[in-house]
């Protein structure tokens, strides 16, 4: 038997474009790949300040924490996509409005990568935070998937405890 | 018509709250299962709830039995809409009393959908 | 599209959106009018994209010359929106009132045999095949012949796994965890009912294959697509494979035309809203039904989402 510690890029893309188009509609649609020309240069230095990190953390027969990192002005796109605003609005939604909508963003897309690994395990409640969240304990990234939506770098990364990403099984 | 929308999360009772008014539902909202209870013990009794799993203080499963637990919320329909897509996991809450369960992501669609099977709403048939 | 977004610069040429209408009107007999030019970019820029071409414009180009890539735009092409007991009525109608008068009538077979004809990635024969098997007496067989012009479409049914997305729409919780397995990401329909449900690629606008006697055939949000003389044939083609007590479904904004010669029409279902389609050299006696046919119009040339 082979343990696998992690879920496929092409799964994980399933789910984060399930959550997409349900959410935010299918007009705009989240494609796989790092943004080319489309992108602002402070996309793609990816500043700290300049991004929006929100995390959720899985526990029990499936061990893992599940980050999605987006430019301010798309976290500012999905706030105003998830809670049925005005697009003109992207650029001044309240602070509250934001980190509940990543929160939730999170929230679904962890639930679903959740589900494509064994359980039973269970989701933490989500993190939401500008710039990077760094994890005090023994983390390393097994999965990441680069995406492109409305011009702007969206990334979906999937970390592990070290101890259970062993070689050999 | 009247939905109690049952979640901590605001960005999801606001697409929930968007959803069942377009089918002429008026909404109360809670953000965990105590809040609700709290709102069903001050006398609001929904036709609908919907109700998240996953929420801080009280848990919607909690909820859900103990909402069983009481005659005076019988006639309440119970759905669950949650990321929780567990196979036991659905089993377990509709053993406890849910009537349907919709797991997230959902379209609206589909949450009207669920509504006529439940017998909450009606689509209007074309001539 | 979105300007500045990431999708071809301009829209589809007016000749190249005309020689896909063509195409698939020959190959389906589906109409596609001026208007949804957006919907043939949508849909026609991943296969695009596939093929190295830069635009839908130039991958038309490739279209002219090679004729298996024009299956797969065909296939792509295709309308295949659909959800688990849709519009349920109907289902209803089956268990309460289809159900009972086959059942009197097949006693001497035991079997019955149903058709969902453009049946998409396969609800509507596995909803049926859930009625079936929950009302089906012991001692009983049923099999559901699903078919379908995309080959994709067909490939779906067999393989039997939906994505979390398609199992919301419309099914019942208590017959998800009864009838229905996790895999992955997706849902995979129990080999109980898989063994009840056949497949093949068939157009319904050409002469159809041989086919078995059907009791009932689902023929459900096709015709729509379809103008009157395609409709008429397709109607002809299918009564020919209906058992004289048997029963014709349409979707509930399609109607059997003005053919009152062939067909009789009966209501059922909750509050008399189904309307059951019989041959009309049937052996049942049927009610007239007053005909409100109206041109159908279609809500549902809509974006495949969730597919
Ligand atoms: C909107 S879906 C309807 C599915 C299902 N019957 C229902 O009611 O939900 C229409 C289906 O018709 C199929 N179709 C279109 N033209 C066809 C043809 N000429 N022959 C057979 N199927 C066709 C499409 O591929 C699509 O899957």
């Amino acid at each position: 038997m082979i343990a696998i510690d992690e879920p496929t890029i092409s799964d994980v893309h399933a789910v984060v474009e399930e959550v997409w188009t349900s959410f935010l509609g299918s007009d705009e649609p989240i494609q796989i790949g790092a943004s080319t020309e489309t992108t602002s240069l402070v996309d793609r230095l990816m500043l700290d300040d300049d991004t929006w990190t929100a995390a959720i953390t899985v526990t029990g027969a499936w061990e893992a924490m599940i980050l999605i990192s987006v430019p301010v002005p798309a976290a500012g796109l999905i706030t105003v996509g998830m809670l049925g605003l005005d697009p003109a609005e992207a650029e001044t939604c309240g602070l509250e409005d934001l980190t509940d909508a990543l929160g939730e963003l999170v929230n679904i897309v962890g639930g679903g990568v959740k589900s494509l690994m064994p359980g039973p395990s269970a989701l933490s409640l989500p993190l939401v935070a500008q710039g990077a969240i760094t994890s005090t304990s023994n983390l390393e990234e097994v999965c990441a998937v680069d995406l492109t939506w409305h011009g702007h770098p969206i990334r979906v990364s999937i970390d592990v405890p070290r101890t259970t990403h062993g070689i050999g099984g | 018509m009247h939905a109690l929308i049952i979640d901590d999360s605001r960005t999801m009772r606001s697409i929930l709250k968007r959803i069942v008014h377009e089918i002429g539902f008026e909404t109360t909202e809670a953000a965990n299962g105590q809040e609700a209870l709290d709102v069903l013990e001050a006398g609001l009794v929904p036709d609908l709830c919907l109700i998240d799993w996953n929420m801080p203080l009280m848990d919607g499963y909690t909820f859900v039995t103990r909402v069983r637990a009481d005659e005076r919320w019988r006639s309440m329909t119970l759905m669950m809409v949650t990321t929780e897509s567990e196979h036991g996991q659905i089993v377990r809450a509709l053993a406890a009393g849910a009537h349907e369960y919709v797991i997230k992501p959902f379209t609206a669609d589909a949450i009207v959908e669920k509504l006529e099977l439940l017998g909450l709403a009606v689509r209007e048939v074309p001539a | 599209m979105t300007p500045g977004g990431t999708d071809g610069p301009d829209v589809i040429s007016e000749t190249n959106f005309g020689f896909v209408a063509d195409l698939l009107r020959r190959e389906t007999a589906m109409l596609c009018e001026r208007g949804k030019e957006y919907l043939v970019e949508a849909r026609l820029l991943p296969l695009a994209r596939q093929a190295g071409d830069p635009d839908v414009d130039h991958y038309v180009d490739r279209l002219r010359r090679d004729a298996g890539e024009r299956a797969r735009a065909v296939d792509a092409l295709t309308i295949n929106e659909t959800s688990w007991f849709r519009d349920l009525a109907p289902y209803q109608a089956f268990v309460d009132d289809v159900l009972p008068r086959l059942l009197a009538a097949r006693v001497d077979t035991r079997r019955l045999t149903i058709w969902s004809a453009a049946c998409s990635s396969g609800q509507e024969a596995y909803s049926l095949a859930m009625l079936l098997d929950e009302h089906l007496p012991a001692g009983w067989t049923a099999r559901i012949h699903a078919t379908d012009v995309s080959p994709t479409m067909v490939e779906r049914v067999r393989a039997g796994r939906y994505s979390q997305v398609e199992m919301n729409r419309g099914m019942p919780a208590t017959r998800l965890v009864k009838y229905f397995q996790r895999v992955g990401s997706e849902w995979e329909v129990q080999p109980q009912l898989r063994t009840m449900v056949t497949t093949q690629v068939m157009n319904l606008a050409a002469p159809l294959p041989p086919l078995p006697t059907f009791d009932v055939v689902l023929l459900r949000n096709v015709l729509i697509y379809f103008d009157h003389a395609t409709k008429q044939s397709i109607l002809d083609r299918v009564q020919a494979t209906i058992a004289e007590d048997g029963f014709l479904m349409l979707g509930s904004t399609e109607t059997t035309l003005d053919l009152e010669t062939t067909w009789t029409r009966e209501s059922a279902g909750p509050a008399g809203r189904v309307v059951l389609h019989r041959p009309r050299h049937g052996r049942a006696v049927s009610r007239p039904f007053p005909d409100s046919s109206s041109p159908a119009a279609s809500p549902h040339l809509t974006l495949r989402t969730g597919a």
